[in-house]
């Protein structure tokens, strides 16, 4: 472990514009070093230029224009350089200006081109997840390939979309799947190399602490599911991993797998030097919505009940609000963010119950939220001065068919959107009260939230506008219409004394930030 | 899928040059499936999902063969090791299980969906008296509609699943707002766009106009209302009740 931190210390030293390893402990500010801007997952910035008394002057600093499919991801900003991806794309862009430095193109074989969050960053190396479920180490300083490894066959339907997570010398890479069934997993690779350090199975193997929840003497377990298609989060001092696994397999098909399907749409807990399971929350059990549990475990150092915890919060997929105590994964508290109809109560253990009547029918079942689901991939924010929790929440009707006729693979089925509207809510962590929403109109919201020390959420709503919202009130400040809605996860930084945020509407990336005559006066 | 034009060349060539015409996709699937279901049925079950031998939709070897190239090998030489014999069948009918099984994989990859021509029967569960009562009645739905004047023939007009799906939620029927300027002027016209901030309209001919939200007065008036409430209300049976009914107008 020592050898391996001097060496990345060395690889730091030895390239200046690498990213230093230390940045990913602190809160993001003239850097944003991973995914969420730091391990806790609450991508909230201390940043402070851009606050409630001159959001409203905000303008465009630039504009970077990759005539690509829609950006879904998260760039990283290090020394000055944004490195910002579309599914086999990776641009290096200078965050003064929005010009290009590098592109560099990735000749997928196959495989699911949905989207692509962004990359991760260790020393000199970017980590590049592919389409056909390889990940590919770039040197960032030009874009030129290091290795390639396979993480996935993507013939059985695996592809990646995520961003790595960086843990010391572990790359903490996940896969996706859809339509087939196959067993989800994650996995830790060298960062020099691409070796496999470990790999974490969502499913056990039969007989493991686990399996005793999926059909026993049949196959059921073999068809899997259970995806790790979003990045997690890591806290440093417990030196515990926090990731969310997706729905199991066959999607709509419950009664062949009945049982709650462990580990699929959890929350687990895991070692990152060994991939070894510490504890487990299901917010799902027994899916049969398509309702993955893989919206970011957002880390929390907050009181509760009275005392300093150590807490863990999710706004799942599935319409409810979890808080756990990250330690051991002792439950908290449950509360719904919107209005659902598939759940009979909450059991002992703080897991809402499914209704059997919801269950996708040959002739319909009418749920809500449907598969697209209450929420999804775009970023939750916690802020710690305002002890809000804010997701993109969506109303969404749908009606569940059933319409496998023999032995269920794959979907086995699908939902029909009837009609949906999204809002954003402040959640109160300690009662999962909401505090105030904030309409964003008709159809399904996938953009996310950025919070800021400056007393902002940075987000967009479903009409083509971006907007700054008071974080205390919800109250706009600003907006602009900007041609498209945002599909990804707002970021910021500072560089030369000027704050910036950036935010992917489509194909365009805008940067925002104050005139500059109101960024030099301080 | 790539399999289906070459498949089709392989099957050319094993006739010796018959017209590609007189082959189809479907039926060397049809053939290959009664081969399969003989050959193969009781080991790999007759859907090929697998029983005392592994499910074949989910094999990475057939997910990896083209145009046969893994799986005939295996048919014809069979896996000893693994308790399979080797089954000596004509190329001409490995050809057929091949396509077969590439099929049944089609079949699951497409599993993520409902087709427009989902079959009526398995929707009709519901109750034809039931469904008029709550139409009636508790449905509200007389205020905007009528069997005999609106919804006249609506069963003949869609397929079973799009009725359910469009009773639901009718999309489409535009919402209409009136806006008033602060000089006290009304514009009235179907809703283009309406958000936060701003508000755009085409009124009756065909104008498009748009004013800032801050600066006007506007009432909307959304005609599926009725329908969203409804969407909060139903059970599921309110659901397939109103459907049986609602499907007896041919």
């Amino acid at each position: 472990m020592k050898t391996a931190v001097l060496a990345l210390a060395l690889a730091a030293c030895a390239w200046p514009q690498g990213l230093n390893p230390s940045a990913l402990l602190k809160l993001p500010t003239d850097t944003w070093p991973t995914y969420n801007g730091d391990y806790s997952g609450r991508r909230y910035s201390p940043l402070k230029q851009i606050n409630a008394s001159n959001a409203g002057y905000l303008t465009l600093a630039w504009a970077f224009q990759p005539r690509s499919v829609a950006i879904k991801s998260t760039p990283l900003l290090i020394n000055g350089i944004l490195y910002l991806t579309v599914p086999d794309r990776v641009w290096a862009v200078d965050a003064r200006t929005g010009r290009e430095v590098w592109h560099y193109h990735y000749e997928s074989a196959g495989g699911d081109h949905i989207g692509h969050r962004g990359v991760a960053m260790w020393g000199n190396w970017l980590y590049f997840t592919t389409p056909d479920a390889h990940l590919v180490c770039l040197n960032a300083r030009d874009g030129s390939v290091r290795w390639t490894i396979e993480l996935a066959d993507w013939k059985l339907g695996y592809f990646s979309t995520m961003a790595p997570l960086v843990v010391r010398n572990h790359i903490i890479v996940g896969v996706s799947g859809d339509v087939t069934d196959i067993p989800g997993y994650l996995e830790s690779v060298d960062p020099e190399t691409g070796s496999l350090q470990w790999r974490w199975y969502t499913e056990p193997k039969p007989g493991q602490p686990g399996s005793e929840s999926w059909p026993q003497g049949t196959d059921a377990i073999t068809h899997g599911g259970g995806m790790t298609w979003m990045t997690g989060t890591y806290d440093p001092q417990l030196n515990l991993l926090y990731w969310g696994t997706g729905n199991p397999n066959p999607v709509l098909a419950g009664d062949i797998r009945k049982g709650d399907n462990l580990y699929t749409c959890s929350i687990v807990a895991l070692h990152p030097d060994t991939g070894k399971l510490a504890w487990y929350f299901q917010p799902s059990p027994h899916d049969t919505h398509d309702w993955d549990a893989v919206q970011t475990p957002v880390l929390l150092d907050a009181s509760y009940q009275g005392r300093p915890r150590k807490l863990l919060a999710q706004a799942s997929r599935n319409g409810y609000f979890f808080l756990l105590d990250r330690t051991d994964g002792q439950h908290l508290l449950t509360s719904r963010f919107i209005e659902t109809n598939w759940a009979k109560g909450i059991d002992s253990r703080g897991r809402p119950i499914p209704n059997p009547e919801k269950e996708p029918r040959p002739d319909g079942t009418l749920v809500e939220p449907g598969s697209d689901g209450a929420t999804n991939w775009m970023s939750p924010s916690f802020s710690p001065e305002t002890g809000l929790f804010y997701v993109v929440a969506r109303r969404v009707f749908s009606i569940f068919y059933y319409t496998a006729t023999g032995k269920p693979e794959g979907w086995a089925g699908r939902d029909r959107n009837l009609y949906s509207d999204s809002t954003l809510r402040a959640i109160d962590y300690r009662t999962g009260q909401i505090r105030w929403n904030h309409e964003l109109g008709p159809g399904e919201s996938v953009a996310g939230i950025l919070s800021t020390a400056g007393g902002l959420l940075f987000t967009g709503d479903s009409q083509g506008n971006l907007l700054v919202l008071d974080a205390r009130t919800g109250k706009t400040l600003w907006h602009a219409s900007a041609g498209g809605n945002m599909v990804s996860s707002p970021m910021t930084y500072e560089l030369d004394g000027r704050q910036y945020v950036v935010e992917g509407v489509q194909g365009v990336l805008y940067a925002w930030a104050l005139p500059e005559s109101l960024s030099q006066a301080k | 899928m790539t399999w289906i034009p070459n498949r089709i060349f392989v099957f050319a060539l094993a006739l010796g040059g018959l017209p590609l015409a007189a082959e189809t996709p479907a039926a060397a699937i049809q053939r290959g499936r009664a081969q399969y279901v003989q050959a193969c049925g009781f080991c790999h079950g007759e859907d090929a999902t697998g029983n005392r031998a592994p499910d074949l939709v989910r094999s990475p070897l057939v997910n990896h063969d083209v145009n046969g190239d893994l799986i005939a090998p295996v048919i014809r030489n069979g896996r000893p090791d693994k308790g399979m014999p080797a089954f000596p069948l004509s190329a001409a009918a490995v050809s057929d299980i091949v396509a077969f099984l590439h099929a049944r994989v089609d079949e699951s990859l497409h599993s993520a969906h409902v087709s427009n021509d989902y079959p009526a029967a398995r929707l009709l569960t519901g109750s034809v008296q039931a469904g008029r009562a709550f139409f009636d009645g508790a449905g509200g739905c007389r205020a905007c509609h009528s069997p005999a004047g609106d919804l006249a023939g609506v069963a003949a007009k869609f397929t079973p699943l799009d009725l359910e799906v469009r009773f639901l939620y009718p999309r489409g029927a535009p919402r209409t707002a009136a806006v008033t300027t602060p000089g006290g002027q009304t514009f009235e016209g179907r809703v283009v766009h309406l958000d936060e901030f701003t508000v755009a309209i085409r009124d009756s001919g065909g104008w498009y106009h748009s004013w800032p939200r801050s600066q006007v007065r506007v009432t909307v008036h959304d005609p599926l209302a009725g329908h969203r409430e409804l969407l909060a209300k139903y059970t599921d049976a309110d659901i397939h009740d109103l459907f049986a009914y609602l499907e007896t107008l041919k």
